[in-house]
């Protein structure tokens, strides 16, 4: 399905609940409150067709941005979904009952990250070794912190979402 | 009575542990749990501490294997974000370079599972095969593995122009070799009792498990990145994609096999291409990496490679992400492995073509008595050849397959 297409078609359906961006002609990011979150990766998976690729986290002080990345391989671009889960107690829906192959990104997230993910049919560590105490999420930044002293990791962060289009840190659109 | 199996966390013929727990019911697996990151090195928070440039280095080492793929995805997302192509000539020793990478994996595999079938001959055949593809990757890069060719903006080393004829050379004997040993396994009767029907993953659990490579397309799930997501010298270049329809490990061999062909084909490509590029021009100066985020996709051996970077205009990624293949395609043995035999699971887990390690420990726990028998790997192993020369007889025999 066309770039243009899919655009139209998610905006009609979500409405001011996502924000929709272009960097380039071969990535569109869609930003998404978190309530929607499975409903829209369920409409680019099932209704447009998308192919499922991955997701991943990424940590900041106030909250961990959760992203998933949905190709359409005949027209070559990705489609990234992005939504925000805020500290403390990252929770979000899980999207593993409509795409079982996000089980382990998000058993992965969640080890990681500690982002709690609702309705997840198997929400155990993934990659921990079974002596790591249940409570220690290697990858937080409350744990990095603790052990970085060679700079700060949020130096510039604020620039990088100004010149990529996203929303402040803390907030959905 | 249900009994519980587990494979692994360390296996002697592949690279990296990984554990699988069968649930069987008799011979028959009925469930399946695996556990991964045996071998967690951290690699996404090194790489958060290595300027852009670094970064290639690491990320080669994520897999001895795929030690072009990582590094090839990695800095297509630099120059994602910064919005740069290398030069044509870059381009396509970087195609040259993945696939060559691409043979000798398929290779690899091919000789592994000859290995696992009781074909010996055929793991020492692919085996010298493959050999001279390692020779010319060390001509080309200066490495057997482990290339250190990628950087963001272009290549490290230019193609040395006396070595066009050796890959040339290679290419061709490559094509024989290749078609001997295709046909060798399409026409044997004893694989194809072993392999057709066994583990089969259909097009529509591929589609939602998030299948990739030659997993996937044997299924018929028609994702190629190289074609899909076109990157540097792929969309000059013309070649095939190798769909199958069953799913099985036959047609996974098969996918592979023929892959093989597709490789030679474009490398042939690529190197009459680069006669007409200027010796020398293989790189632009990246001086700045913006803020913002890249993302890159390559087709490795084994399916895509995703790599995610995002950057607060500083000397080192502030987060990067990688996806190999393998964490999608291991998955999706949860589904293909149940209704087999456990002398089958080997094949199947292995049929996937993952990376993983060095000795494999198998226990079985009878639930009802609670009583335990370690096996090692060489039992499973037996139990796959014991297979194999079962149907050998029964062909022997003129029985056939039952």
């Amino acid at each position: 399905m066309e770039r243009e297409e899919v655009k139209k078609r998610i905006a009609e359906k979500f409405g001011a609940k996502v924000k929709i961006a272009e960097r380039s002609p071969r990535r569109v990011y869609v930003y998404a409150e978190n309530e929607i979150w499975v409903d829209l990766a369920r409409f680019l998976f099932n209704d447009l067709d998308a192919r499922f690729d991955t997701g991943l986290a990424v940590d900041s002080r106030d909250g961990v941005e959760v992203m998933f990345f949905f190709p359409f391989d005949r027209e070559h671009y990705f489609v990234t979904i992005k939504t925000f889960a805020a500290k403390p107690n990252p929770t979000l829906n899980s999207i593993s009952p409509v795409i079982p192959g996000a089980k382990w990104i998000e058993r992965e997230m969640f080890e990681m990250y500690e982002v709690k993910f609702r309705n997840h049919p198997d929400l155990r560590p993934l990659l921990r070794a079974d002596n790591r105490p249940a409570d220690y999420y290697a990858a937080k930044r409350e744990v990095k912190d603790e052990h970085e002293t060679v700079r700060q990791r949020d130096d510039g962060d604020a620039r990088a979402d100004d010149v990529a289009g996203r929303p402040p840190k803390g907030k959905n659109p | 009575m249900v009994k519980k199996i587990p494979i692994g966390p360390f296996h002697p013929i592949l690279e990296e542990p990984e554990f699988f727990e069968l649930h069987v019911d008799g011979e028959r697996v009925i469930g399946m749990d695996m556990t991964i990151g045996w071998s967690h090195r951290g690699i996404e928070l090194l790489s958060e501490h290595k300027t852009w440039d670094q970064v290639p280095f690491l990320v080669e080492r994520v897999c001895g294997i795929c030690s072009c793929s990582h590094p090839y995805a990695y800095v297509k997302a630099v120059e994602d974000l910064c919005g740069v192509e290398p030069p044509l000539r870059a381009q396509f020793i970087r195609c040259i370079v993945a696939e060559l990478e691409r043979l000798h994996s398929h290779f690899l595999w091919t000789g592994l599972a000859g290995h696992f079938l009781g074909y010996n001959t055929v793991f020492m055949w692919t085996w010298r095969f493959r050999e001279p593809i390692l020779d010319v990757l060390e001509a080309v890069t200066g490495n057997r593995n482990h290339y250190a060719v990628m950087k963001p903006g272009g290549v490290r080393r230019d193609l040395p122009q006396e070595e066009i004829g050796n890959v040339l050379k290679l290419l061709d004997t490559l094509e024989k070799n290749n078609d001997m040993l295709t046909k060798a396994i399409v026409d044997d009767p004893v694989i194809h009792a072993r392999t057709k029907g066994v583990g089969v993953f259909n097009k529509a659990q591929c589609r939602l498990y998030g299948a990739l490579g030659p997993t996937a397309r044997s299924a018929g799930y028609d994702v190629d990145i190289r074609r899909d997501h076109p990157i540097d010298a792929y969309d000059k270049v013309k070649f095939n994609v190798i769909l199958c329809e069953h799913g099985d490990v036959f047609d996974k061999a098969v996918v592979r096999q023929l892959e093989n062909f597709e490789s030679i084909k474009i490398i042939r490509q690529c190197l009459k291409l680069i006669e007409d590029t200027k010796p020398g021009d293989i790189s632009i100066e990246i001086k700045e990496v913006p803020p913002g985020e890249g993302i890159g996709a390559y087709e490795a051996p084994r399916g895509e490679v995703f790599h995610y970077v995002r950057s607060n205009g500083g000397n080192m990624p502030m987060r990067h992400k990688v996806r190999a293949p393998s964490f999608n395609n291991i998955l999706t043995n949860e589904l293909s492995v149940l209704g087999n035999t456990v002398a089958d699971a080997g094949l199947i887990t292995a049929a996937v073509d993952p990376c993983y390690s060095c000795t494999e420990r198998v226990g079985i726990v009878d639930r009802r008595d609670g009583t335990r028998r370690v096996l090692t790997e060489a039992d499973l192993v037996r139990l796959s050849h014991e297979k194999t020369e079962l149907i050998r007889k029964r062909f022997a025999e003129g029985g056939g397959n039952r």
